[in-house]
């Protein structure tokens, strides 16, 4: 038994040129140029991580995710405008006089499109999946994303009218859902377990649950003011806790799930992030953004007030109260810099450390398998992650 | 795509045969080792299984370069017409010589979908998205708003004023000569019009030069209107002209059309630049380009109203004039929806053009109704 351990090859330098220069493209071209962005990062991403230390590859195409992307726009925009006018009648001759009926009517239009939502993240996987490759083998998908989305909202539903007793549940059934249905090669996953293993995962968090719920009937029965103050901010400090079990869940339960995956007759899998490790790099990944970012705003108006005060344009006064043009130009100036700092920084700073952690705790166990295994088709479909794209669902890159 | 000028020199060729590659034949999940040598004249490459001893032949014109690779210390090649084969260079020397005999290697899918497609389906979906904007649902909505049940749009008229009105701290200004001489000129510009439901007009305790029709006959007079009149008969023009928005249905269409849009112009952005903000101000301007035409259909009807009605229509256009006389701007109530002096100028010369000359001079009210409708609100 040999266990194939995983690399990672990215240099975060690298990344920020990439980043900065597709991000900028993106601005100047009216967001056009984001497939090309996002295919850029996709086999940079991809080409980093080196299970056996062979790079994976990503062999999507700009063109292709941009033709997917019009046709999900004119099928998404008449999709929507026929469910908008329809649910507006419907909405109009059912409410007779109640007017506040036909409100409801109304705002529950958009609900139309939670089940294109899951179809869209099926489609966009099995997508992504078709376009990477691994020892020059393509990974694939099998079509299922209608099934993916109706038993997501399903599960969603019960999950929620179960106030989350149903959440392991859900989280288990949808992962073996997408898993079933992928490939490597000739050879199959297949997702082992079933979703009881997930409920001690989630003791933390029904336990916060349970305790905040507890809290609150507390502050009702209570009448004494600088008591319900403590219980207040007991349920504060209860709701991060909360708000940390369920991030802890997620995590957790992602290893769980990876460890008891199998592809075709024996080989396995384990991913073994942190916790600790990603709550931390969310934390100061976020943090560090924001510090740069602040510095945005002083530097350009100290660039532009100076170079314009060293050719004689504006006198000394400007930088503390610059002419109203002026003050418009360093305006549109900032945000336009802020907003591609930031998504660059937040790229850099939270995005690649959580892909390189994960990354590098993939291991995979009885290599020998992948003697059996062979090329697939290459998947056809032209849907190229275009409903995802127009429906703003995508991952982070 | 570049063609590639191979220099045939011995040196690059004696370099490469030292080099091993190692290649992925794109049909086993397995790395081989391959002895790399050049030939034909340089012109291809030969790749050597050291295992099989079989060896395959690619042309140096055919390879690719696998773009965006994380890592420098490897190249990545493809070949045309082998399919999902990479070999993988880790040689310096190899890479090196290679990069310099072809230095113009195309990357891999660099041509692949053809521009003029793109533009085409590109094409395709902006006038897809405009023909369901502009056609389909303001054809929905004239067609939807005749099946809309009238006490529906009546109680839908009452709510949103009411919404209207708390938001907006509305006081109603109410006289019982000042609403005598409301529901005179009412009675004069409404004469001989059939209405779905009864016309509700308020004035209301505000400076600003406005008025406004809702759904379902709820109209609104702002105090600063009739402040703002020099005759009665400026004041019965304004009031035609909302109510031409009334008979119009402008207010139930347009609420149709901005449902039926809501989301639409958001499709194309993504979040890429910030870009819901874009797609809001898309929004206002499909919206306000639908209210132009509205404008301009309530103008017509509160011409032919007031001719029939013996009053003159250019009564709207002399108000219109002298307000933009004075300088008070279009971001008056009065000219919303109006972008730019030339439709106001339009609408000034229409209303000028309407008048025949036909009214009868018998003013709309009496002086002393004018003299109470302007105190309504003290």
């Amino acid at each position: 038994m040999s266990t194939v351990k995983t690399d990672f090859g990215g240099d975060r330098g690298d990344l920020f040129a990439l980043m900065l220069r597709t991000s900028f493209l993106t601005v100047i071209t009216l967001g056009i140029y984001r497939f090309w962005r996002t295919t850029k990062l996709r086999r940079w991403y991809w080409s980093s991580i080196r299970p056996g230390g062979i790079p994976l590859e990503y062999t999507g195409t700009p063109q292709e995710k941009l033709m997917g992307f019009f046709v999900a726009v004119i099928v998404l925009a008449l999709y929507i405008s026929l469910f908008n006018l329809a649910g507006l009648f419907v909405a109009f001759n059912m409410a007779d006089n109640d007017i506040s009926y036909m409100t409801y009517a109304i705002g529950a239009a958009p609900l139309a499109l939670v089940p294109v939502i899951f179809a869209a993240r099926y489609r966009a996987r099995r997508y992504i999946l078709s376009r990477s490759t691994w020892l020059g083998i393509r990974f694939g998908m099998d079509p299922g994303a209608w099934g993916y989305a109706w038993r997501a909202c399903m599960y969603w539903l019960l999950a929620i009218v179960t106030l989350g007793l149903l959440w392991p549940l859900m989280t288990f059934q949808m992962e073996r859902y997408l898993t079933d249905r992928s490939y490597y090669g000739t050879a199959k996953f297949r997702q082992h377990g079933n979703p009881f293993m997930l409920y001690p995962l989630a003791i933390p968090f029904y336990v916060l649950g349970a305790a905040i719920v507890g809290v609150l009937v507390l502050i009702a029965g209570e009448t004494e003011e600088a008591t319900i103050g403590w219980y207040i901010i007991l349920i504060v400090v209860l709701s991060v806790l909360l708000v940390l079990s369920g991030f802890y869940f997620r995590i957790a339960s992602l290893r769980a799930m990876a460890g008891l995956k199998e592809l075709g007759d024996g080989m396995e899998f384990g991913i073994e992030p942190r916790t600790g490790k990603l709550l931390r790099i969310h934390i100061f990944g976020n943090l560090i953004s924001g510090f740069l970012i602040s510095f945005v705003s002083p530097v350009i108006l100290g660039l532009v007030v100076g170079f314009l005060y060293l050719i004689g344009r504006v006198d000394a006064g400007a930088i503390t109260n610059p002419p109203p043009n002026l003050a418009a130009f360093l305006g549109a100036l900032t945000w336009l810099t802020v907003f591609i700092l930031y998504g660059v920084f937040r790229q850099v700073f939270v995005t690649y450390p959580t892909v390189r952690h994960v990354a590098a705790t993939l291991e995979l166990e009885e290599p020998a398998v992948l003697q059996g295994i062979r090329q697939r088709e290459a998947d056809r479909n032209r849907e190229a992650g275009g409903f995802a794209e127009a429906l703003d669902v995508g991952a982070a890159f | 795509m570049a063609t590639m000028t191979p220099q045939r020199d011995a040196k690059f060729a004696a370099k490469l045969a030292l080099a091993y590659g190692e290649i992925l034949d794109g049909i086993r999940p397995a790395l081989q080792r391959v002895s790399l040598r050049l030939s034909g004249d340089g012109g291809t490459l030969e790749l050597r299984n050291t295992a099989t001893n079989t060896t395959e032949i690619w042309q140096l014109d055919g390879l690719r370069l696998v773009p965006d690779q994380a890592r420098t210390d490897a190249l990545v090649l493809a070949h045309q017409g082998s399919g999902d084969a990479r070999l993988i260079l880790r040689d310096h020397e190899a890479i090196r010589a290679l990069l310099a005999a072809c230095p113009n290697l195309p990357d891999l899918g660099s041509g692949r979908g053809s521009l003029g497609k793109l533009l085409a389906l590109g094409t395709a979906a902006v006038a897809s998205i405009a023909l369901i904007l502009f056609v389909l649902i303001p054809f929905m909505a004239d067609r939807g708003t005749d099946l809309i049940p009238p006490e529906a749009e009546v109680a839908f008229g009452r709510t949103t004023f009411e919404s209207l009105s708390e938001t907006m701290e509305f006081r109603e200004c109410k006289s019982l000569e000042g609403d005598a001489a409301l529901a005179q000129m009412q009675a004069r510009i409404t004469d001989g019009l059939d209405l779905a439901w009864p016309l509700q007009i308020r004035v209301i305790d505000n400076p600003a030069i406005n008025a406004f029709a809702l759904p379902g006959g709820q109209v609104a007079i702002y105090r600063g209107l009739i402040d703002a009149a020099e005759t009665p008969e400026e004041v019965a023009a304004v009031l035609a002209h909302e109510i031409g928005h009334v008979v119009n249905r402008d207010g139930t269409r347009s609420m149709i059309r901005s449902m039926g849009s809501f989301g639409i112009v958001g499709l194309l952005f993504g979040d890429a630049v910030g870009m819901s903000a874009a797609a809001g101000v898309s929004q206002r301007l499909i919206s306000s380009a639908h209210s132009r035409e509205a404008e301009i259909a309530a103008d017509a009807f509160a011409h032919r109203q007031l001719t029939r009605a013996g009053l003159p229509p250019s009564a709207m256009g002399d108000m219109f004039a002298r307000m933009q006389a004075q300088g008070l701007g279009e971001d008056m109530g009065v000219f919303r929806h109006i972008s730019s002096h030339p439709e106001l100028r339009d609408r000034i010369e229409a209303a000028m053009q309407a008048d025949t000359g036909a009214a009868n001079g018998a003013p709309v009210i009496s002086s002393a109704g004018w003299a109470a409708l302007q105190a309504i609100c003290i």
